[in-house]
């Protein structure tokens, strides 16, 4: 079925077309996004139970961006009233203006930026999906997770809690210029299971995940993930803790995944070009890693939870090579950086929401496949650990720093796991001797989606990563 | 819109509903060097609405929560309120009561944000660059808000407060070399000459991460936290005494017992205030309309009162409690040079430095350290801290003199003994 396209923004954009036309009286460029996003997020546990109406990307609001003598300028607002456009145009003026007397009262310099092109465009796009978040029935899913959850609780000797959180979110992006009609509707929905273990006094948690561009029908798949869940979990309490040092790894493909986003997602982010805080600028066309990293980033390159038509400055999705056989050949791209890189969007210019700036951010960001199987990688490594399960981790684009906490490290013996764990771990090196140190990647890949990515500290989107098993060498600690 | 929706709500077959209402003028300033990138209003108003209906003869109470939209028609608010009605039922958890009725109209004045926003780009201008060390670009936020929250149990109450962040990168460089510091400051209004100093600051340690070596294979070392990241650590004592960890299972802690086991070291003791100078946290009622109640969380290492929202804080029996916003954790009993005594790294910047408040892990790659070994100070980057607060609570110590981080006054030194440390060499 189709998720179909948002009746309030239909029926906003004569007015807000009308808006447009008002301000570009006064402005080199004007152009508008409007969101209208619901859905639902659900969580069961032994203990407690919730329901809210909120994720991630529900929201409605509008924000205009104008530009008048090279300065960008924008403001938010969500109480737009169809029979007051005069007072909305005169309000947005005002208090931009009164920023603009600020500025010149402190003195200070505008950045300034060519007008954006305004090319005519029109794209509706109404996407597929199993079901809707507003058609599905709650009260069977409650069921369906409070019974996962009496479920886990039996799966484990050690289990205290066993958390099922599940969210659907039905997405409606308008984008509006003079020239430029663009509007999308999608869902996207994504769940973990969390299984909490105690034992004399120790807690552990294990999360596993769904996630992808679907509806509520995804939720099936926690059937498959809820015993991983809780065996980890009870393998976490056992952990030990690794000797610092470096080892050759096998990452899994969720933390091949966790690589990728922090190693050369954030690193060609190329809002970070224009302020000379990212290494990749002066690295294009050179190796950065092994013959075997090829590395795709863009809403099109998968069908996960950041895929959608357009993004939020109107420019359409797109699939980048970023490095072809180990080669750093582009960077992704935002249309304001465009202009003052002279380059071309690249679809990567996304918002937290209606009420904040755009910056270049990811989509889905994915090694590619290679020709391995996981049993001759393993076969291959003389001591080190296959890491599973990511937490989290952190860019560092000027120094080409990187931080992944892992999960878990299943111990590798002249070719053999050994059943030994170890947990958690802290990966760290420099990012083109980790990926110029990879030497084996498996045929298959896995793209993740749960969760969401952050710029610095704030900022929080939206993404997908993922890639095939990867071989490598890396700092565990 | 508000008023319509009290209306509705009160037509409403509900036992019991809450209304948050939150108006925001933010101004915003984004800089690259001292250059206007681009400016920003954002100009909103939130409601979010919470509905409560018991079921199975009043042994359950359930609630569903969303958010009703300004433009909303009164047709689709009406929808609204009837979904989360329906998906109330569904949430069976155990009965308990809303907060009582409190009344407080809008108190202070309603913050300036054109006043505020001048003061953080003054500041930014005052702060002395120099060829080599300079600042690279910074994001100014200024909000002003003001928020009303009503219940069905008659509570009325308004305040306004401001709320502000910058973030700021630093870049120091030499011989072709750049590097890059981050900063983000949260407060109520600009603190300017905090802040000036700070960044001053910042820039000299960016001189030094331009000598730093590659951190030492040193297995574990005593470590001194001297900057923000050591407020993990103490996030981590006042999480594990919130009323949800300890209801859910992940804080097995208990009133009256110790924290940590053997504490040889200095005990820790918290404290939640209701106000702290310039802190953006200064609400004297909390998200659910309880008065916020002043308390010790933790004394000398003894765990005294937990905290929390009322459905936690009801299940724990607790009489009085109430989210908090503001803490403080008392001084140690060292001198910051008692605490620089011996082989020590003073760990500055990390990556991201995590405590987990569920079992205590600690983990961060780290970004600028010094090596103090006999006398001998390294600059030193790269490779992390992990191990478990568990272990490190046993012998911590903590500076008598603090150090505010917007809502948080926490010692300014905190050292953790025998910390494993993975080198970069």
């Amino acid at each position: 079925m189709k998720a179909k396209f948002s009746e309030y923004l239909n029926s906003a954009a004569p007015s807000l077309k009308k808006l447009i036309r008002m301000l570009k009286e006064k402005y080199d460029y004007v152009s508008i996004l409007s969101t209208d996003s619901d859905g639902f997020r659900m969580m069961v546990s032994q203990r407690s139970k919730s329901v809210t109406s909120g994720t991630m990307m529900t929201e409605r609001g509008s924000v205009v961006r104008v530009c008048r003598d090279g300065l960008y300028s924008e403001y938010a607002f969500n109480s737009f009233d169809p029979d007051r456009i005069g007072e909305t145009y005169d309000e947005i003026c005002r208090q931009l203006d009164a920023q603009c007397e600020l500025l010149k009262a402190t003195g200070s310099k505008v950045y300034k930026t060519d007008v954006l092109d305004d090319e005519p465009l029109t794209l509706f796009a109404e996407m597929e999906t199993g079901s809707l978040p507003e058609e599905t029935d709650l009260s069977a899913l409650m069921e369906k997770l409070s019974a996962l959850s009496d479920r886990g609780m039996t799966l484990g000797e050690h289990v205290i809690d066993c958390r099922v959180i599940a969210q659907s979110t039905h997405v409606n992006k308008m984008f509006l210029t003079a020239n430029r009609d663009l509007r999308q509707s999608y869902v996207y929905s994504e769940g973990n299971i969390g299984a909490i273990v105690m034992k004399d006094g120790h807690n552990e948690m294990s999360f596993q995940g769904v996630s992808g561009r679907k509806g509520p029908e995804i939720f099936d798949g926690f059937e498959a993930v809820l015993k991983e869940a809780v065996d980890t979990a009870e393998e976490l309490l056992t952990a030990e803790k690794v000797v610092p040092g470096e080892y050759e790894i096998i990452a899994s493909p969720e933390v091949s995944g966790l690589i990728a986003h922090e190693a050369f997602g954030h690193g060609v982010e190329m809002d970070m070009f224009v302020k000379n805080r990212a290494l990749g600028k002066e690295y294009i066309d050179h190796r950065v890693g092994s013959d075997l990293v090829t590395m795709h980033e863009g809403a099109l390159c998968a069908e996960a939870v950041a895929s959608y038509a357009f993004d939020d400055e109107g420019t359409p999705a797109g699939d980048v090579t970023e490095i072809d056989h180990g080669i750093l050949k582009t960077g992704i791209c935002d249309a304001l950086s465009a202009k003052r890189l002279g380059t071309v969007p690249t679809g990567n210019g996304k918002r937290e929401n209606f009420e904040h700036k755009v910056y270049t951010r990811m989509t889905n960001t994915i090694f590619d496949s290679g020709t391995d199987t996981l049993e001759d990688m393993i076969a291959s490594v003389k001591y080190g650990y296959l890491l599973k399960g990511m937490q989290s981790g952190m860019e560092d684009p000027k120094h080409w720093g990187i931080q992944c906490i892992v999960e878990r490290g299943y111990e590798i013996k002249d070719g053999k796991l050994t059943g030994k764990v170890v947990a958690p771990l802290v990966m760290t090196g420099y990012v083109p001797d980790l990926l110029g140190s990879v030497s084996m990647c498996s045929s298959d890949r896995e793209v993740f989606g749960c969760g969401g990515c952050g710029k610095g500290h704030k900022e929080w989107v939206k993404v997908s990563d993922g890639g095939p098993y990867l071989k490598a060498k890396a700092r565990l600690g | 819109m508000l008023e319509k929706i009290i209306e509705l709500l009160k037509k409403a077959d509900t036992d019991g509903w809450t209304v948050t209402d939150t108006v925001t003028e933010g101004w915003e300033f984004y800089f690259i060097r001292h250059d206007l990138d681009q400016n920003r209003v954002r100009n909103t108003e939130h409601i979010i609405v919470n509905v409560y209906k018991k079921f199975q003869d009043g042994k359950y109470l359930g609630n569903a929560s969303g958010e009703i939209a300004p433009t909303a028609s009164e047709k689709e608010a009406e929808k609204i309120i009837n979904d989360l009605i329906s998906r109330a039922v569904l949430v069976k958890n155990p009965v308990y009561t809303l907060n009582p009725k409190a009344v407080s109209e809008c108190g202070g004045e309603i913050p300036d944000v054109k006043m505020i926003a001048k003061d953080f780009i003054e500041a930014m201008q005052e702060v002395r660059e120099t060829e080599t060390e300079d600042i690279n670009s910074y994001e100014i936020f200024v909000n002003s808000c003001r928020r009303r929250f009503l219940s069905s149990e008659g509570t009325d109450v308004t305040f306004v407060y401001p709320s502000s962040m910058i973030e700021a990168v630093v870049n120091a460089r030499k011989d072709g070399h750049e590097i890059e510091l981050y900063r983000m400051y949260r407060s109520g209004t600009c603190a300017k000459e905090d802040l000036v100093n700070d960044l001053q600051a910042t820039l000299k340690a960016g001189c030094d991460r331009l000598e730093a070596k590659n951190t030492p294979s040193l297995n574990t070392m005593p470590v001194v936290f001297s900057s923000d990241a050591a407020l993990k650590i103490y996030e981590y004592f006042i999480d594990r005494m919130n009323a949800g960890y300890k209801y859910q299972g992940i804080s097995n802690w208990e009133i009256g017992k110790p924290v940590a086991e053997d504490m040889q070291g200095d005990r820790v003791t918290v404290d939640i205030v209701r106000q702290l100078a310039n802190s953006s946290m200064n609400f004297d009622f909390d998200g659910e309309g309880a008065p916020v109640r002043e308390c010790t969380l933790i004394r000398d290492g003894i765990a005294q009162n937990f905290y929390g929202n009322r459905q936690f804080s009801q299940y724990l029996g607790l009489k009085e409690s109430s989210n908090a916003y503001n803490f403080v954790v008392t001084g140690g009993s060292k001198t910051e040079e008692e605490l620089r005594s011996g082989s020590y790294l003073e760990l500055v910047e990390f990556s991201d430095f995590q405590v987990s408040p569920f079992n205590g892990d600690i983990a961060g790659e780290i970004r600028l350290g010094y090596y103090h070994d006999g006398g001998k100070v390294t600059v030193i980057s790269g490779g992390s801290v992990s191990g478990s607060m568990r272990d490190y609570a046993k012998n911590m110590h903590m500076s008598l003199q603090q150090r505010q981080y917007n809502n948080f006054v926490i010692p300014a030194f905190t050292r953790l003994e025998n910390v494993r440390i993975t080198g970069a060499e």
